[in-house]
């Protein structure tokens, strides 16, 4: 065997680093999906795929893989993290419009900063709270910002500020004044790298011993604390790393849209939306949240140009996904591919399903009519 | 945030001459608006565990139905001219409202059962993720049924012609004394529902052990339809009185009552009626008063109160966890 392929179980795995190895489907799923990042400008070219939207879905997908950071290993609910995402976009453009910073890698440099500092601020306060009281506080902490920025001059209230330095070009990127379309597809391409780069840092993060200690957290506090783990200092430590995602992700958003206004980036409901996100795509998978951003954002995003309905569209993939995918996109995978190998070995199996729906359904309608006949006539 | 209060136009004599006692009136009516949704919000929590993020579009499908039935109803009989005819009026109002409401009942039931239950067992962020996405089909439900433009009842005027306040020599809209007083009654209907009778008792035990109640021959399924059922109701009710108000019923109104509402039953205490209360006149007032003085601090007041109250009592200021009081 070589360096990059080891022997697993009789199978040949993937081997990228230390550790980390892929099964033939994991390894053939992120090649997969990395030529389909690469090739999406194309795509668009020639599809009615939306380009910019996608651009948009994998950031916010990036501030959702910080999230979920916070709720896979510590089973932390952050109802905030928009905070985050929308300190990074605000702070490019209050360095590009008010300070005429044209670097766009210092404008996300400052970007990333600010939220750092934010998350530390937010984590002191957070880190010793549970439950829906850590939620909750963290959406205290995101509404306040919110009410902050909008009704703040020099944030422009409710009409945001603009990322263009010079007040028309989008900011430089590595040096180069770039055209709109050749901006757009070289910052594309960055947040792919940007991308590749955060999911194998964080591959690295959950598989580290401080990884293996949030985990512990996650299970049982009392006990985290009792084999010896700073709970609060280290819940505060992962709570800061998942902001520093949002304030990348934030940031980047600012480059894309070159106009950053308060209510998509910073509105209590796009926190909920990034927390969605997370659980869409599959909470206990790795690269789950970017798909689960992508999903959701386009759905939000695009569906109204399709569909009238397109809220109702949106509720009924979630709902779908709640009941049919149970762990999130991502995290259903093998499940389904599994099942379906069995069945394509055993078609029988297809019918025993039929029976198995039909039957569920008839027990539910039963029982619904005892319910309502016991509300409306009582227990006799 | 509910739409503008009607300043009151009239002159302010007598008692309530300062301005700051108009706000704080203002502000405990707006609390319990706030108090209604948050208490179905809270026994729902409290029993089922579940937050309802859906309950926004409850409170504006209560609101949206008023618009149907109290159109119906106050159709069928004449203006008001007097004194009498306005207090007719006024209760046929409040009948609709209470039928209005009544619509929440099946749905809430509804959605308990057919959503909720299956997923009972599973990680709470997939009830966070299933409500969410009942909360987007809710919206685009109303949007089906009423269209997307605003719908106002416009028995405001009707309403204000019953005479409440001069009574006692002092104007105040009579509306608002109309929807104190209905808030006041619905948290002593709870205490009673709760505190006296059978069900509520099952309920209670339902909320603090559900193995045991189970062991006791509770059927705790019958009893989470029944608690969101009736989440549900007093949301819609709560809707339905901003509805027969000066204010419109549009696609968006459930939004920030909803993350509201959790700031008032996290203020409260999780799963408490006292606390609901309580934090809902809090806020209420908070913002009500605030405002004015200091427009800035509009969006932001409630939520600096709620970090407040956590940092020195964690658990709210009635927090019993599961235990309704």
């Amino acid at each position: 065997m070589s360096r990059f392929l080891v022997e697993r179980d009789g199978r040949t795995h993937l081997r990228l680093m230390e550790g980390m190895e892929l099964s033939r489907n994991e390894a053939l799923l992120a090649v997969v999906g990395i030529g389909f990042l690469l090739a999406v400008p194309d795509i668009a070219r020639v599809t009615p795929l939306s380009f910019a939207v996608f651009h948009q879905g994998i950031l916010f997908g990036i501030a959702a893989l910080g999230l979920n950071l916070l709720l896979r290993h510590t089973e932390l609910v952050s109802f905030g993290h928009a905070a985050f995402f929308g300190a990074g976009a605000y702070t490019a453009a209050v360095l590009a419009s008010h300070y005429d910073v044209s670097s766009g890698l210092v404008l996300l440099a400052a970007s990333i900063a600010v939220a750092t500092l934010l998350a530390l601020l937010v984590g002191y306060f957070v880190a010793g709270y549970l439950d829906i009281y850590f939620a909750l506080l963290t959406l205290a902490f995101n509404q306040v910002l919110f009410a902050f920025v909008i009704q703040s001059q020099f944030f422009n209230y409710s009409d945001g500020l603009r990322v263009r330095p010079d007040g028309l070009n989008p900011p430089a990127l590595f040096g180069l004044d770039l055209g709109t379309t050749a901006y757009e597809i070289v910052l594309y391409y960055f947040t792919i790298l940007l991308l590749v780069v955060m999911l194998l840092g964080t591959w690295k993060l959950v598989n580290s011993p401080f990884g293996r200690a949030l985990d512990a957290i996650g299970q049982d506090r009392t006990r985290a604390r009792f084999v010896g783990i700073p709970v609060e200092k280290y819940v505060w430590i992962a709570f800061t790393l998942s902001g520093i995602y949002g304030g990348l992700a934030g940031g980047l958003f600012g480059m894309v849209q070159l106009h950053v206004r308060p209510e998509p980036v910073l509105y209590a409901f796009v926190s909920g939306e990034i927390l969605f996100m997370a659980i869409l795509g599959g909470v206990n998978t790795l690269a789950g949240p970017i798909v689960g951003g992508i999903v959701l954002v386009y759905l939000l995003n695009i569906a109204r140009f399709y569909v009238e309905y397109y809220h109702a569209l949106t509720g009924i993939v979630l709902l779908a996904v709640v009941f049919f995918l149970p762990q999130g996109i991502l995290g259903s995978l093998p499940m389904i591919g599994s099942g379906l190998e069995r069945r394509r070995d055993d078609p029988g199996l297809f019918l025993e399903d039929v029976k198995l729906v039909l039957g569920s359904l008839r027990k539910g309608v039963t029982r619904a009519i005892t319910t309502v006949r016991i509300i409306i006539f009582g227990v006799n | 945030m509910l739409g503008a209060l009607p300043a009151a136009d009239a002159a302010l004599p007598a008692i309530v001459d300062g301005a700051l006692a108009r706000h704080a009136l203002n502000g405990v009516y707006y609390g319990f608006i706030l108090f209604m949704i948050a208490s179905g919000l809270t026994i729902i929590f409290g029993v089922l565990g579940v937050l309802n993020l859906a309950h926004g579009e409850l409170y504006a499908l209560g609101a949206f139905s008023v618009f149907s039935v109290v159109g119906f109803l106050t159709g069928l009989i004449a203006e008001p001219t007097n004194t009498v005819t306005a207090v007719v009026f006024g209760i046929v109002v409040l009948a609709g409202s209470l039928a209005a409401a009544a619509v929440l009942l099946p749905v809430g039931a509804a959605i308990e059962a057919v959503f909720v239950r299956p997923i009972d067992d599973r990680d709470e962020v997939y009830q966070l993720l299933l409500t969410y996405g009942l909360l987007l089909v809710l919206v685009d439900v109303m949007k089906f049924v009423w269209g997307p433009a605003p719908l106002e009842a416009g028995v405001f005027r009707e309403l204000n012609a019953i005479p409440t306040t001069e009574l006692v020599g002092i104007s105040y809209p009579s509306y608002n004394v109309i929807v104190i007083l209905v808030g006041l009654a619905v948290f002593g209907w709870l205490v009673w529902f709760f505190d006296r009778t059978k069900t509520g008792r099952i309920v209670r035990a339902t909320a603090i052990n559900r193995e045991m109640s189970t062991a006791i021959g509770v059927s705790t399924d019958r009893t989470f339809t029944l608690v969101f059922a009736m989440g549900a109701f007093f949301a819609g009710f709560g809707g339905a009185m901003v509805s027969i108000g000066p204010s419109t019923a549009y696609l968006e109104m459930g939004l920030d009552p909803l993350v509201l509402s959790f700031v008032v039953i996290v203020i409260g205490g999780l799963g408490s009626l006292k606390g609901a209360l309580v934090g809902a006149l809090l806020v209420g007032v908070t913002s009500r008063v605030v405002t004015p003085y200091y427009p800035q601090l509009e969006l932001a007041a409630p939520f600096i109160l709620m970090v407040l109250v956590l940092l020195v009592r964690p658990e709210g200021l009635y927090g019993t966890w599961g235990e309704i009081e």
